[in-house]
């Protein structure tokens, strides 16, 4: 059933018809918003590349009701540059050489900012992460959140 | 790239086959075809300087290349080879995928084989002096530009893409329009300068991958354009035999042969409804099950490893000895039969492609590792002369082999043309999986004699295996030969005087593909192994062993020596409850020789340190060289000790990363890289990680354990774990 919706996604207010309320966030964002920073890799919450903040949680989008992101901020890879969190995890991502195909790091980058927020560090953040990186960044990963 | 596979593509696409051009001339044709993950800010004005430059008002050189970019960083290794002949400063430098052109000859084919194709870890190999040429090139050009526009001073190439006479200067893009006027002189001289080649300059394509603004193919957004979903006949080989007209919430159904696509407003209304019409589609399955099944193709393997009755192709013969009577006579023999699995490539970005197909032209824009095949395969379809068909290439989010494949293009381009509008088509992760071109299982047996002296005599070695070549290219009349199938085991570097490598094909019918390393991914796996096997039957350190048997390669022997002195492995002993275990390749054109340093955690094992060595020959960028060891390691040690995919019947066991498991953050071990100073002409890297894992784990285990696994992987089905 087609609903209308507004969104607070990376602080701006965006209204978008959907064709069905249980429509998951990743298309919402991907296909209705054009924010295509975040990604669809499983579908079933298991590799991570789906992954937003909402209220400042990490959430796999893949599988988040878009209805239940209604009230809430929203902030994506794309949002990442306004938030000083975001752009330190950017700064260390790039003077580690991070990405290869860099598929994934949107993900890997909102896990990290996410552990950030809730006060984590270091090794704890890097116990966190259990996203999936076919490339095999992993190496360079660990050492970017060691940095932060 | 073997030369097989070469063979198969040049067979596949003749007319494609051109001498590559290296001249500038000034021409703009080849630019149509560029896209990449740049943002949308209009450019400045630029003037191309030949087919691969382009100088803009801003001074920036922007460089066109025909290799893809999918996380091998070599959008960033060919700036460099620009930089340093051009003397730019880094940030002035910008790179984006191109061609194929509209008319023959293609700029962006590859120099080594001539197709536009990005595969067998050949990009640098085969760009590094064409490109440098061509940019060295532009160099005189512009020069020859300052003196036209200033004639009877001495003018040089100044740091930042400026030409001076010590008191004017002028910038390239001054001096960029003049150039193109110019005539290309016959023989240019190349840079002695090392400013960027060989430094670690940072990837050109990172800033865009950690702030979201990357295209990847699944990210391509065209006006008016629809989305759409596939479901595959669940039995690979099956065909439809009948299906609904229309679904709701569907704009269309259209029908693939193997499979139906749905046509809907997103992607995630196309794939729920292409899930749930799987039941409603009625399937012609093959009627031949046992070839499309894995128990029935292993153990078809395994009868043709020991048979007498099975006619080898025979690719290498060295020795005056029939190596079976020479090991029939050795004192000590080993006789090993090692096994491989079918594996999948499992991308992160799911197989996707966007298309528009009108009367008169079509558009795909596409994760392709296969530009000139993407060409034929859209006028088959279209029915379009190329010079109507234009390809954009995206950023890949890996492509592994498998985004060389034309299934999943061939799939948007006939959808889009049966709705008339342009459609991005997207498969499902399990549509992914189900539907893969997967590594080749593979049976190999090895026998080998060492005489009385400790001497390796003699090798048979016989490779059992569905071939990727005679699968693609078998026809009446043309029976092709696969020696990639045997990629590994030819041409070995090892002092053995007595040799015979055979390959018997094993046909099936589960659909093959070239997976990162392709044919050594298996054999070396089964030759490292071996030769550990054999350094120990002869009581012999196998560092020691492999280095006698290597001593008259000095590039060989120097990756050993540097490994030897990174692991520690002659200096001490590994640190209590772990063993180190080591394997060498020599491939790709590269040397490469790898240290597992391995324990074991609840009975299962653990890598904890990785130590590898690599003769690269120049090694343009060290850092992305040891990025690419990082990840190929990585992927190796996934699929030695989980990486597998079964069939039933035409029906294959994994569907997602929850059966399919791959590495993660906890299981990387640390990885030292040793690059060992050379200046040979570069050898391939991207594929060069991979192979050695399997064996140099297996050897560790052995060590640490006393017992020898020779079936990957280690950890199969409901064992693997860690989900």
């Amino acid at each position: 059933m087609a609903q209308t919706l507004k969104l607070n996604v990376n602080g701006a207010n965006r209204t978008v018809t959907v064709s069905s309320s249980d429509m998951p966030l990743l298309w919402v964002l991907r296909d209705l918003l054009g924010l295509t920073g975040t990604k669809y890799g499983c579908g079933i919450e298991v590799c991570g590349a789906c992954t937003v903040l909402i209220d400042g949680q990490r959430e796999h989008s893949c599988v988040f009701d878009v209805t239940s992101a209604v009230g809430k901020k929203i902030v994506t890879v794309e949002g990442l540059a306004a938030d000083a969190d975001g752009r330190k995890a950017q700064a260390a991502w790039i003077a580690n050489q991070v990405p290869q195909c860099g598929y994934c790091q949107p993900g890997m980058l909102m896990v990290t900012v996410g552990a950030m927020k809730a006060g984590h560090h270091g090794g704890e953040i890097a116990s966190e992460v259990e996203h999936i990186c076919v490339c095999g960044t992993y190496q360079r990963i660990k050492q970017a959140i060691q940095s932060l | 790239m073997s030369v097989d596979r070469r063979a198969v593509l040049a067979g596949g696409a003749v007319a494609l086959v051109v001498p590559v051009t290296m001249v500038a001339n000034g021409s703009l044709q080849a630019l149509s075809g560029t896209t990449g993950g740049s943002a949308a800010a209009p450019a400045p004005a630029a003037t191309a300087l030949g087919a691969y430059l382009r100088i803009d008002s801003l001074n920036n050189v922007t460089l066109l290349i025909g290799p893809t970019e999918m996380g091998q960083g070599i959008m960033t290794g060919l700036g460099q080879l620009v930089a340093e002949e051009l003397m730019l400063n880094w940030s002035q430098v910008k790179v984006e995928h191109a061609g194929p052109s509209a008319s023959p000859p293609n700029p962006f084919a590859n120099p080594l084989f001539g197709l536009q194709l990005t595969g067998g870890s050949t990009s640098m190999r085969g760009w590094y002096l064409p490109l440098r040429q061509a940019a060295a090139t532009a160099r005189e050009m512009l020069l020859a530009a300052a003196r036209q526009l200033a004639p009877g001073k001495t003018w040089a190439l100044a740091a930042g893409g400026k030409v001076t006479d010590g008191t004017t200067t002028y910038a390239f893009s001054q001096l960029v329009e003049t150039a193109t006027l110019m005539t290309p002189p016959a023989k240019v001289a190349l840079a002695t300068t090392r400013n960027a080649i060989g430094q670690r300059l940072p990837r050109t394509d990172i800033p865009a991958k950690v702030d979201g603004s990357a295209v990847f193919g699944i990210d391509v957004q065209v006006p008016g354009m629809v989305y759409a979903a596939v479901v595959h006949c669940p039995t690979l080989g099956g065909t439809v035999a009948s299906m609904p007209a229309s679904a709701s919430g569907a704009q269309a159904l259209v029908n693939l042969g193997n499979g139906v696509a749905v046509v809907a407003g997103d992607t995630w209304t196309a794939m729920r409804i292409a899930e749930s019409l799987g039941s409603k589609i009625k399937w012609t399955l093959p009627a031949d099950t046992a070839s499309r099944d894995s128990v029935h193709i292993r153990a078809k393997g395994l009868e043709l490893v020991g048979s007498t009755n099975a006619v080898p192709h025979i690719y290498e013969t060295t020795g005056g000895l029939d190596p079976a009577v020479a090991i029939a006579n050795a004192p000590t023999r080993l006789d090993a039969t090692y096994e491989l699995p079918y594996l999948a490539h499992a991308c992160m970005e799911v197989l996707n492609c966007t298309a528009s197909v009108s009367a008169t032209s079509a558009e795909i824009w596409a994760p392709t590792q296969g530009q000139a095949l993407n060409v034929f395969t859209i006028a088959g379809i279209t029915g379009l002369a190329p010079r109507a068909i234009t390809v954009h290439t995206t950023y890949l989010g890996g492509g592994l082999g498998r985004k060389f494949d034309q299934d999943f293009v061939a799939e948007a381009v006939k959808i889009a043309k049966a709705v008339g509008k342009p459609v991005k088509l997207t498969w499902s992760r399990k549509q992914d999986f189900q539907n893969d071109m997967y590594r080749p299982c593979a049976a190999i047996r090895v026998q080998a004699g060492i005489d009385a002296n400790k001497t390796l005599t003699a090798m048979l070695y016989r490779n059992v295996s569905p071939s990727i070549n005679i699968q693609r290219n078998s026809k009446p009349g043309n029976n092709p030969e696969d020696t990639g199938a045997v990629a590994g085991a030819l041409d070995l570097p090892y002092a053995i005087p007595n040799r015979r490598i055979e390959f018997v094909p094993n046909p099936a019918d589960i659909p093959l593909g070239y997976w990162r390393s392709v044919g050594e991914s298996y054999n070396t796996f089964a030759v490292e192994s071996a030769m550990d096997e054999l350094a120990l039957a002869a009581g012999q350190d196998p560092m020691a062993w492999r280095k006698a048997l290597l001593a008259a390669d000095p590039r060989s022997l120097g990756v050993l020596n540097a490994v030897d002195t990174l692991s520690g492995w002659s200096k001490s002993a590994a640190p209590a409850g772990s063993a180190r275990g080591l394997a060498f390749l020599k491939g790709f054109g590269s040397y490469i020789a790898l240290v597992a340093q391995i324990s074991l955690s609840g009975g299962k094992i653990k890598v904890g340190k990785m130590f590898c060595a690599i003769d690269c020959g120049v090694a343009v960028n060290p850092d992305q060289i040891e990025a690419q060891i990082q990840g190929g390691i990585a992927h190796g040690l996934a699929a030695t000790l989980w990486g597998q995919v079964t069939f039933a019947a035409g029906v294959p066991s994994v569907s997602n990363f929850n059966n399919y498991r791959v590495l993660k953050l906890n299981d990387m071990p640390t990885v030292s890289v040793s690059i060992v100073p050379s200046s040979e002409a570069p050898g391939g890297v991207g594929e060069t990680g991979v192979p050695c894992v399997a064996p140099a784990v297996a050897n560790a285990y052995a060590k640490l354990t006393g017992q020898r696994v020779r079936t990957l992987p280690f950890y199969p089905g409901a064992t693997m774990g860690g989900l």
